[in-house]
């Protein structure tokens, strides 16, 4: 079990409140019950805590359970038994409805498959998440999503088809999205999984790039190591349960 | 009020990128809207047209007739009484109605024609129009050469003269009175002979006689909703006023016994709900089909922070605006069906003006549309709520 508090990267002290806490995970365990009502346990216990600001990367083999710490901390599950707060709230007693509007305001999802929507425009997908935003974000949303394809270097490609874009530049537009309502946590899950090294590496540097421009915090899953060796924390889950983390970058200081 | 707004902009976006799935859809509804529309339309005309002929023949809804002895004094007693009436109940349409012959002098000789002697209001409570010139005005029945309004057997047999130089034909009754013929009617049946109307004033100017002592009836047009009250009210008067007089009050008009069109509408409304349905049960087939389609699609839009309830919006309204548009051109091709020449003329050939395209037609049309848009959207849209975002996303 990892300690508490880990996640807090060099100059960002995880005492006297310097660091806002995003997400606190304490003691969670998540199971499912199989269809011979036998249960299958996979996450055991996991204790984690994410600040503002954070670059960690969480590694495994396959069917460890990465994915479904992902979907915790992204909010779109819940634990079987152990607390999760995000932003100092409970997540256990939030509505589903409440968990989207709060996933929606604060996190930013990149998965391994891109994930763009079929048929649509790279401005269309970027401009996508701004749909469930309210107000001057809501009516600004291809200047803002323009604005993030410039920032991903793809404002050329404003108009073309998600179908017309290389593997690479579909993974800058699912970051331009993932960062467009200006998430305080981004989530990848695999980022580079369907990319060759060199284009993972760029997209890579341009998502830490971001990442730390807009101050969010940043969690990686992935099972190459090349990719978690980027990240100042390190974590490996082995079968449900994480394990001790590696200070890279204060090692590396 | 963005949500609402941001609805519509995720559901126009969706129909304009499944655009061939969505147009395969929409043709289904669109045809079936048009067809709705269209035979509620079309159903609408044959009414419009079988009332016109029921009112012209029997008069309008809420005709009540009197019918007494026919000459003598008992007749003049009659129609004392009903002058009486007609003020006493402030009638504001009613008419003497008397069949009477007589012979007109025609270019190609004298021929003997039909001639019905009525008030002015007999235009109105008989719904009759004219083709050419007009009814008569309150002022023709104080003309020395009597007005007629003929028919086209009679204006043909005149040799169809200009309306506006007052053609005279000569009426040749007890003594020779010339007529002026002032309108002209559509012949009540194809090969009708010549047949006019004259009015009370004028027939007595010509000395023309009821025949053989035909009853005159008297025809009031009454408020529908008080025709049965003054029905028993007018006969009480009359009893009262002629004792002893077989002297009887009746509905003469169509709707004496109820609506008579009510089960050709029944009949109708229901092959339209049919065809409705078609079309409601090929877009439901179509929307679940692509819902499964989209489970994805759906997911991740709900891990960027669309609630379930955002969804089922995103998802319903998509069905409702593309059956809104699809109700709309359904709408625009009944117009054209049910007002073509072609239609029209088949259809209700009895009526000189159509009626403009029934606007219930094209509320119920539009109305049918957006409501088997939402009810063939909320079933996708209910399958859309329950897909669970990290099952859908990896779909």
């Amino acid at each position: 079990m990892a300690d508490r508090n880990t996640a807090t990267g060099p100059g960002q002290p995880d005492d006297g409140g310097a660091a806002q806490v995003l997400v606190d995970l304490h003691d969670v365990t998540r199971t499912v019950l199989l269809a011979d009502d036998e249960e299958l346990h996979i996450l055991r216990g996991v204790t984690l805590r994410i600040s503002a600001g954070d670059h960690l990367a969480i590694v495994g083999r396959s069917g460890c359970g990465k994915s479904t710490l992902l979907n915790l901390l992204g909010l779109l599950d819940v634990p079987t038994s152990g607390s999760l707060d995000f932003f100092g709230r409970p997540v256990g007693s939030m509505s589903s409805n409440a968990r989207a509007r709060l996933r929606g305001a604060t996190v930013g999802f990149v998965f391994q498959q891109f994930n763009l929507l079929p048929g649509r425009t790279a401005l269309e997908n970027v401009a996508m998440p701004l749909l469930y935003a309210k107000g001057r974000d809501f009516w600004r949303r291809n200047e803002l999503a323009m604005d993030m394809l410039d920032r991903v270097g793809l404002a050329s490609r404003a108009g073309t088809a998600q179908h017309m874009l290389s593997g690479g530049e579909q993974q800058r537009v699912a970051i331009a999205r993932a960062l467009v309502r200006r998430p305080r946590l981004i989530l990848a899950d695999e980022p580079t999984g369907a990319l060759d090294v060199a284009t993972g590496q760029s997209v890579m540097e341009l998502l830490e790039g971001v990442a730390e421009e807009s101050g969010a915090a940043l969690v990686t899953i992935t099972h190459d190591p090349n990719v978690a060796s980027r990240a100042r924390t390190q974590y490996a889950l082995q079968e449900g349960a994480l394990g001790p983390a590696v200070q890279l970058a204060q090692v590396g200081a | 009020m963005s949500g609402f707004i941001s609805a519509l902009v995720e559901a126009w976006s969706e129909l304009r990128i499944h655009k061939t799935r969505i147009l395969l859809a929409l043709v289904g509804v669109a045809v079936s809207v048009a067809a709705l529309a269209s035979v509620v339309g079309v159903g609408q005309l044959a009414r419009e047209s079988m009332q016109a002929n029921s009112e012209r023949q029997g008069g309008r809804e809420a005709t009540l007739g009197i019918i007494g002895p026919g000459g003598g004094s008992g007749a003049d007693r009659l129609d004392a009484a009903y002058d009486a009436l007609v003020a006493r109940y402030g009638i504001t349409y009613s008419t003497r109605v008397a069949m009477a012959s007589g012979a007109f002098q025609f270019p190609g000789g004298v021929r003997n024609v039909e001639i019905n002697v009525v008030d002015p209001a007999y235009g109105v409570v008989h719904r009759v129009d004219t083709t050419q010139g007009g009814w008569f005005a309150g002022d023709d029945g104080g003309r020395l050469a009597p007005a007629v309004v003929v028919n086209e057997a009679f204006y043909n047999a005149a040799g169809r003269p200009d309306l506006t130089t007052d053609p005279v034909v000569g009426f040749r009754g007890d003594w020779a009175t010339p007529t002026v013929m002032v309108g002209v009617v559509a012949d009540q049946y194809p090969g009708a002979g010549p047949m006019a109307y004259m009015l009370t004033e004028g027939a007595r100017t010509t000395g023309l006689a009821t025949a053989g002592g035909m009853p005159v009836q008297y025809k009031l047009w009454v408020p529908p909703e008080n025709a049965e009250e003054l029905r028993m009210a007018m006969m009480a008067d009359l009893q009262a006023a002629l004792p002893g007089m077989g002297v009887e009050v009746y509905r003469s008009d169509y709707a004496a016994y109820g609506d008579p069109f009510a089960q050709v509408q029944l009949a109708i409304g229901g092959i339209a709900v049919l065809v409705l349905l078609l079309g409601a049960i090929g877009l439901l087939n179509i929307s679940m089909v692509t819902v499964r389609y989209r489970v994805r699609e759906i997911g991740i839009r709900r891990s960027f922070g669309a609630t379930s309830g955002r969804i089922f919006a995103g998802v319903l309204m998509e069905s409702v605006v593309a059956t809104t548009v699809a109700g709309a051109l359904g709408v625009m091709v009944a117009i054209a069906v049910v007002k073509n020449p072609f239609i029209e003329e088949n259809i209700a050939p009895g009526l000189t003006d159509y009626p403009a395209f029934p606007l219930e037609a094209a509320l119920l049309g539009m109305g049918a549309a957006v409501l088997v848009g939402a009810l063939a959207g909320a079933i996708p849209a209910l399958v859309a709520i329950r897909v669970k975002v990290i099952d859908a996303i990896r779909f």
